[in-house]
């Protein structure tokens, strides 16, 4: 049974850190989908980074999930940034398209900046 | 695919439950590392990637929660060949034909404009990654769900 953890701290002004790890697949996503909704509509503008550093692989659905979530952050005039995606991530992300719709940095910390600029 | 002198079978049967998904994940590793020419980890992470949406899509389409679904693999030093069968005992009955049309239609949508959570899949990542993928109704009922990867064209 695949698993996944995903913790969520406070960072300066109001940009939360979501952090994936392990991995994100049809037997766990709509379960641990939930805490992300419940995060962007308990946040009035959400700013938020995923972490993805820790996350081994993600399939179609998480995608959706993801694509789902930046919308309704989107639609709040928020924003979401993708950090520190390994490269198999990155290569699903890109075939599907999500790398031309959500901004996504190399390393956490050009993450950060992203929001202080 | 035509057999091969050099050609190696492998097949699994798994009930359709996410709950196995590691351990056909492990298994697909194992076998495209170790038996064919994409060795490398992009191609093992890419073939894992399609042989679970093709599972996935087998589950939610063709195989009642714990009836079987089966993957075979028929492999040579061109060709990788996977067959992926659900039971035909789904809730979501669906003919081959239609599946394809499906397809074939999200594959006319712009990935831009995509906000379903579902329908990524066999249209985007297996589509994309693969060389060949077709549909077939299984005679005992089911569908087939055939995709070939030549190795000429691996990068």
């Amino acid at each position: 049974m695949t698993t996944v953890n995903i913790a969520i701290e406070d960072l300066e002004n109001d940009i939360k850190l979501v952090k994936f790890e392990g991995q994100l697949d049809e037997s766990n996503v709509d379960e641990k989908s939930k805490l992300i909704y419940s995060l962007i509509e308990s946040t009035d503008k959400p700013q938020m980074i995923f972490d993805l550093s820790g996350l081994e692989y993600m399939n179609s659905k998480s995608i959706g999930y993801l694509n789902d979530w930046y919308l309704k952050v989107s639609d709040k005039g928020g924003k979401i940034v993708l950090a520190a995606a390994k490269e198999n991530i990155m290569d699903i992300l890109d075939v599907v398209g999500m790398t031309q719709i959500l901004e996504q940095f190399p390393t956490l910390e050009q993450a950060k900046k992203a929001f202080n600029e | 695919m035509a057999k091969k002198k050099d050609q190696i079978t492998f097949s699994i049967s798994f009930p359709a439950s996410g709950y196995f998904i590691e351990v056909v994940q492990n298994y697909v590793g194992k076998i495209i590392k170790n038996y064919t020419p994409f060795k490398e980890d992009r191609w093992v992470k890419r073939f894992q990637s399609v042989v679970d949406e093709l599972c996935n899509n087998a589950v939610e389409h063709g195989s009642s929660k714990n009836d079987e679904v089966k993957i075979i693999f028929n492999i040579n030093n061109e060709t990788v060949e996977i067959i992926v069968e659900d039971s035909g005992t789904g809730k979501k009955k669906i003919k081959a034909k239609e599946l394809k049309k499906m397809v074939d239609q999200r594959h006319k949508e712009d990935l831009r404009t995509n906000t379903t959570i579902r329908g990524r899949g066999l249209p985007w990542i297996v589509s994309a990654w693969m060389d060949k993928l077709h549909f077939g109704d299984r005679a005992k009922g089911g569908i087939r769900v055939r995709v070939i990867k030549y190795a000429k064209n691996k990068n």
